[in-house]
């Protein structure tokens, strides 16, 4: 659910502007939502990985459920919650009685299993977030047990317990069985099979229905009168819901303001314009994403990265106010946890605030990497920082290409630390070169593959020492990043391993946490330590500005602002 | 008279383009498949976001594509989908290659034929004018303007019009809306900024050819012929000079109209979003799609092979001194 | 070879500082283009803006995120500052100041100096990518014409298929695979634009293997490296220089579109890649993308104005 519900919550987002319609009465005009982040690349959506693909399926099929943004569960192809067994390894779920395929046929629990058994276990098909579905029992890893009960019910058996898997189920999205078996085994035919690939299939499981893609330019979908949550009120109240693809933000933002679009995303530099305009309205909302720095503390990177005070100091030597306040004017808020400030798990006690004051502070930070051995005081007392030997540090900061803030920050940091007396050479680099040369590592003198974290001793193929990325934190389920901190976490490509980090994430996927007010205390201390760590530096939290013509009704700002996008209408002209 | 040697002249053409084709295509797959990069490239930010295993996925990803087979039987396999008529799937886009480009291939002809049309017939009656103004104020004015048109980068000259007549001044739209009716007014109206962006360096071309084509032949011996026979200025010009003159104008008109499928109308389609086949190869680049960067690149190759070809019988009709061996 | 090549360029520079009045009778013609007289003295303002600029600049690398977007002088522009807690906006006055007289781009950084480093790399990427594609060219032209037979045959087939290949895909299709890095684009841009060099300096050179001189040297027994590196190629020296003036201004166009498209070498501060930082900006920094725009421009032009000068001069048929 979360997944799925932040996708389709941030693309209502952007979605905002449709028409205004009262509710209940007629129906008009079409929402225009502008993107210029690229196309979807499919509508088989159980193929894709790509955000986009599924935020444009996501109109015509629901998920089991979303939140709202109080962080209530919101039902939607499920007829009650789902259950989970006293011992936390059976998950019952049970889905409404009225959805159906376009066919007339019913939608089943024997779809959901199959989609899960058949497509998505299966190796024919090569899902891309199957590790989603899989545990690790006695050191080997097994996928979960999914089973039909009757109709409108199946189960979700687990052997380790992990409470915050109720939340994957809520994303859980079926391909219907009688058209999947056709094209069973041969993921060629599976890739272009027609019905997939023009969403044929939906019948009212989603408030509107697929009419048309023209790639590069616009995706249509049009309203459902048979929507199962919205037909006995009308809903959806858009007559097309639209999303219209843009080449630079510069000329979506103009198409918002001369009205011809009904929402889009606006740029932090141009908000306040925006909100001026008497004809938009323009929403400020958290979201989970952050950007951070990771430190390498694996054999190529600069050894005094391995030790925590010098993390602590660099940290302390990087000031997390320019990149809120100048990079991103304001709208960003510094970051100390992995976890957003917005999630019910986060808490604010006993963190170590490092690059704000009071613990900014350049000259504190030399004076602790002066006192580990790592630079010369000179005649005045001034510390330059050094290596070991005396020698000016020269380190090397990766970060990708195509994202404007994101290099605005890493020269941002460039010129903290050269105030130490750090020369840091900055690495523009495509996306997929970062990921292969610079994150993923081997074992040296090893055959095996390249992954994200072969082990401790595994190195990259290119020396680095601080890599800039962005990440997002699940609201409701957290523990998504044990990948990161975790010795042997899949994502933990700067080598960061400490046993009292991997003992906290354990506690969290066992029974203990079932327990609301454990979990709690266990999230608690996790922010702590990591806060105090530094494994990497958690620099800002990103908020998200959205604009809409002022007429759209029914919009909840918040951090799950699309929920009820079905809801929303134009207002009615007098 | 029959031109018997011309059937044989085309014929040898013809497979003399194939093979020409032939050659681009073999250099095309090569340079796409070749790369170090791979179509999952463009999942790898979002896998790696949600914890799975990059390696895998790309593992994956190629299989379902049969990107994983060794390059001589892709190869092969292309070849052989391609003369059945199957020009194969784009993984880009999800959809077959030919209704891809059947449905984008008339933004790309729109714009370069209009852009054409404007740069020729503006260009040639400026070039005659200018030509046939020689030393005026007007002619070194002229002369001046069409070095500019051809030094203006074009990319930049789009984004000035943009920013002038789109942003500051609100007259058109900042992005080109594809719901427009083909043959409509406003159609039109929103392909004014992308082809003055398009067609201005084309036309500093030829207002800068026509006018020497037109000054060598105003010098030739006919035109005194023709003037001393009394006929009015106009005839002598229209008539004959420029006649003369147009022969190697249309090569060049023809020729451009075949090349600039890549290149000017690449740039201006992207930069006013106008989603024609530049856009698409575009974009099928940075995502190793190669059946879709394939089958643009030959759909260019070819026009530009045809329009050779058909300029070159052409000109057997309008030069009968001329012949092919 | 490399003796003969020592000693044609030997050769050539003495025929050149020799033969004063040819180099007059030469630089007369040309001076009486107004046009091709400003475009040389504007090449050579750009020459020395490039090698000595930098040394007045400010640092082009200096990022100071306090001094983001200001406006070249004379103008004024708004900047806002949201704050979260009060839900509120600080908006700001910034004057254009003599401190950054071309304004500074979203990271802090002197558009004068951007600009003025932007020179280098733009004509260095110029003079090496154009260096390239020419040698590639006249190579090829030349031993086509004089070998002859299935060499020239084969030659010219290869250069018709590299010819009809979209020259700008090729450029994509290559830099995209290989790596955006400076280096590699210089040598694309090289590798994929001698066609043109090559079939003109063939076709002059068929012209001139039947000349008298040519045929006179083969009969006094030069061996064929002789006649090619001391006959035939300073006879058409002249018609290089002509297609290298207008070769330059294509290929500063080419690095600059391959930027613009995000291909360019970010670490490297071109005109180019100013311009496509420009593009995101244009409503809040639009002299971003202006300010390279008329640099490339001008230096387009004033290359232009300059070769046609040159072939205007060297064109016996003209009267200038």
């Amino acid at each position: 659910m979360r997944k799925f519900g932040i996708f389709l919550a941030l693309a209502l987002v952007l979605i905002t502007l449709t028409s205004g319609c009262a509710k209940g009465t007629t129906v008009t005009n079409d929402f225009i939502d502008g993107e210029s982040g690229g196309d979807a690349e499919t509508l088989n959506w159980i193929l894709a990985a790509d955000a986009t693909s599924f935020s444009y399926a996501g109109h015509t099929v629901d998920s089991l459920a979303t939140y709202d943004n109080q962080l209530n569960i919101q039902l939607r192809c499920l007829a009650k919650d789902i259950e989970v067994s006293p011992d936390g390894l059976v998950y019952t779920v049970t889905i409404r009685d009225d959805l159906k395929w376009s066919d007339g046929s019913p939608v089943t629990a024997e779809d959901y299993v199959y989609t899960l058994k058949n497509l998505m276990f299966s190796d024919w098909l090569n899902y891309p977030y199957k590790s989603y579905w899989q545990e690790e029992v006695d050191g080997k890893t097994v996928l979960v047990a999914p089973q039909v009960v009757n109709d409108t019910t199946f189960t979700i058996t687990r052997q380790t317990v992990y409470p915050e898997f109720v939340y994957r189920i809520y994303d859980l999205i079926p391909y219907p069985k009688y058209i999947a078996v056709k094209y069973e085994g041969n993921v060629e035919a599976f890739t272009q099979a027609p019905e997939f690939n023009n969403l044929t299939y939906t019948g009212n499981l989603g408030p509107y229905r697929f009419k048309e893609w023209s790639r590069n330019d616009r995706f249509v979908v049009e309203r459902n009168p048979d929507y199962y949550l919205g037909k006995d009120v009308g809903a959806p109240y858009f007559q097309q819901y639209i999303v219209k693809l843009f080449s630079t933000s510069a000329t979506r933002q103009a198409a918002l303001e001369a009205g011809d679009i009904t929402s889009t995303s606006i740029e932090p530099a141009e908000v306040n314009r925006f909100k001026s305009m008497p004809n938009i309205k323009v929403f400020t909302i958290p979201t989970t994403g952050y950007t951070l720095l990771a430190y390498n503390q694996r054999a190529n990177g600069w050894e005094g990265l391995k030790d925590k005070t010098v993390r602590q100091a660099l940290s302390m030597a990087i000031n997390k106010q320019t990149i809120s306040q100048a990079i991103l004017l304001g709208f960003a808020e510094p970051a100390y946890s992995f976890i957003p400030a917005t999630s019910p798990w986060y808490t604010d006690e006993g963190l170590a605030k490092y690059g704000v004051a009071p613990l900014y502070d350049k000259q504190k930070a030399a004076e602790l990497l002066y006192q580990e051995g790592y630079g010369i005081k000179d005649s005045n007392g001034t510390i330059k920082v050094t290596d070991k030997k005396g020698t000016p540090l020269h380190l090397i900061l990766a970060v990708n290409t195509g994202s404007k803030p994101a290099e605005d920050m890493a020269f941002s940091i460039r010129k903290d630390l050269l105030q130490l007396g750090i020369e840091t050479e900055i690495k523009l680099v495509p996306w997929a070169t970062l990921l292969r040369q610079y994150m993923m590592n081997t074992v040296p003198d090893s055959k095996q593959e390249p992954g994200d974290n072969n082990g401790p001793e595994a190195v990259s193929q290119e020396s680095w020492d601080f890599i800039l990325l962005g990440f997002s934190t699940d609201l409701l389920a957290p523990s998504g990043s044990s990948v990161f901190f975790t010795t042997k976490g899949g994502l933990n490509f700067f080598g960061y391993s400490n046993p009292q980090v991997d003992e906290l994430f354990n506690r969290i996927k066992s029974k203990e946490a079932l327990d609301k007010t454990a979990r709690q205390q266990i999230y608690a201390e996790m922010s702590r330590v990591l806060s105090e760590e530094q494994p990497i530096d958690f620099l800002i939290f990103h908020r998200a500005n959205v604009g809409f013509q002022k007429n759209v009704m029914g919009i909840e700002p918040g951090i799950s602002m699309g929920y009820n996008y079905y809801m929303w209408y134009f207002e009615p002209v007098k | 008279m029959g031109k018997s040697w011309l059937r044989d002249y085309i014929v040898k053409r013809l497979i003399y383009s194939i093979i020409i084709a032939w050659g681009i295509l073999t250099i095309t797959f090569i340079l796409v498949r070749v790369g170090p990069s791979s179509p999952a490239d463009k999942y790898l930010a979002n896998i790696t976001a949600r914890g799975g295993d990059p390696a895998q996925v790309t593992a994956a990803i190629e299989a379902r594509y049969g990107l994983d087979k060794p390059i001589y039987v892709q190869y092969f396999n292309y070849l052989g989908n391609l003369f059945r008529g199957n020009w194969g799937w784009s993984f880009g886009t999800s959809m077959p290659v030919i209704e891809l480009i059947k449905a984008h291939w008339i933004y790309s002809f729109q714009l370069i034929l209009l852009s054409s049309l404007f740069a020729a017939i503006l260009g040639m009656l400026i070039g005659i004018y200018s030509a046939v103004k020689q030393y005026t104020k007007t002619d070194y004015a002229l002369t001046f303007l069409s070095f500019i048109g051809i030094s203006i980068p074009n990319f930049w000259l789009g984004i000035m019009l943009i920013l002038v007549f789109s942003v500051k001044f609100g007259l058109f739209k900042t992005y080109y809306d594809t719901t427009l009716p083909l043959f409509s007014l406003d159609n039109l109206k929103a392909l004014v900024l992308p082809v003055i962006t398009l067609g201005t360096g084309m036309l500093a071309g030829y207002v800068r050819y026509t006018r020497s084509a037109m000054l060598d032949n105003l010098r030739k011996a006919f035109v005194t012929t023709a003037r001393a026979k009394g006929l009015p200025e106009r005839t002598v010009i229209g008539k004959h000079v420029f006649r003369n003159a147009l022969l190697p104008l249309v090569t060049i008109i023809m020729f451009d109209l075949g090349s600039i499928v890549f290149g000017g109308a690449y740039l201006t389609e992207i930069i006013f979003g106008i989603p024609g086949l530049g856009q698409i190869s575009f974009n099928a680049i940075f995502a190793n799609d190669y059946p879709v960067v394939i089958a643009v690149t030959l759909i260019g190759t070819f026009m530009v092979l045809l329009v050779n070809l058909a300029t070159d019988i052409s000109y057997t009709y309008l030069d009968p001194r001329i012949r092919y061996g | 070879m490399v003796e003969t090549l020592r000693d044609a360029v030997r050769k050539i520079g003495r025929r050149l500082s020799n033969s004063t009045r040819l180099i007059d009778y030469y630089w007369q013609r040309t001076r009486r283009n107004k046009l091709a007289v400003f475009g040389l003295a504007f090449i050579i303002f750009l020459i020395a803006l490039a090698a000595i600029g930098p040394f007045f600049t400010a640092d082009p690398t200096a990022v100071n995120f306090e001094e983001k977007e200001i406006p070249p002088i004379g103008f004024t522009t708004q900047q806002s500052t949201y704050n979260i807690e009060s839900d509120k906006f600080t908006t700001n006055e910034i004057h254009g100041t003599w401190k950054h007289p071309l304004g500074t781009d979203s990271k802090g950084r002197d558009m004068l100096a951007m600009i003025v480093s932007g020179a280098r790399v733009s004509l260095l990427v110029g003079l090496i990518a154009t260096g390239i594609a020419i040698i590639l060219g006249t190579i090829i032209g030349v031993l086509s014409a004089y070998l002859g037979g299935w060499v020239d045959n084969a030659l010219m087939r290869f250069t018709d298929v590299m010819m009809t290949f979209p020259f700008f895909l090729l450029l994509v299709l290559i830099v995209f695979i290989f790596g955006p890095s400076l280096a590699f684009i210089v040598l694309a841009i090289g590798l994929t634009g001698w066609t043109g060099t090559a079939r003109l300096i063939r076709s002059e050179s068929l012209s001139l293997r039947t000349r008298e001189f040519i045929v006179a040297a083969k009969a006094l027994g030069a061996s064929d490296n002789r006649v090619i590196f001391r006959h035939l190629i300073p006879n058409v020296v002249s018609l290089i220089i002509i297609i290298a003036t207008l070769s330059i201004p294509g290929v500063i166009l080419a690095e600059a579109a391959l930027s613009f498209i995000g291909l360019g070498d970010p670490s490297v501060p071109s005109w180019g890649i100013i311009l496509e930082s420009g593009q995101h900006t244009l409503d809040t920094a639009w002299w971003v993308a202006v300010e390279p725009g008329i640099m490339l421009f001008l230096t387009v032009l004033a290359f232009n104005f300059l070769g046609d000068g040159l072939r205007d001069a060297f064109d016996p048929k003209s009267n200038v």
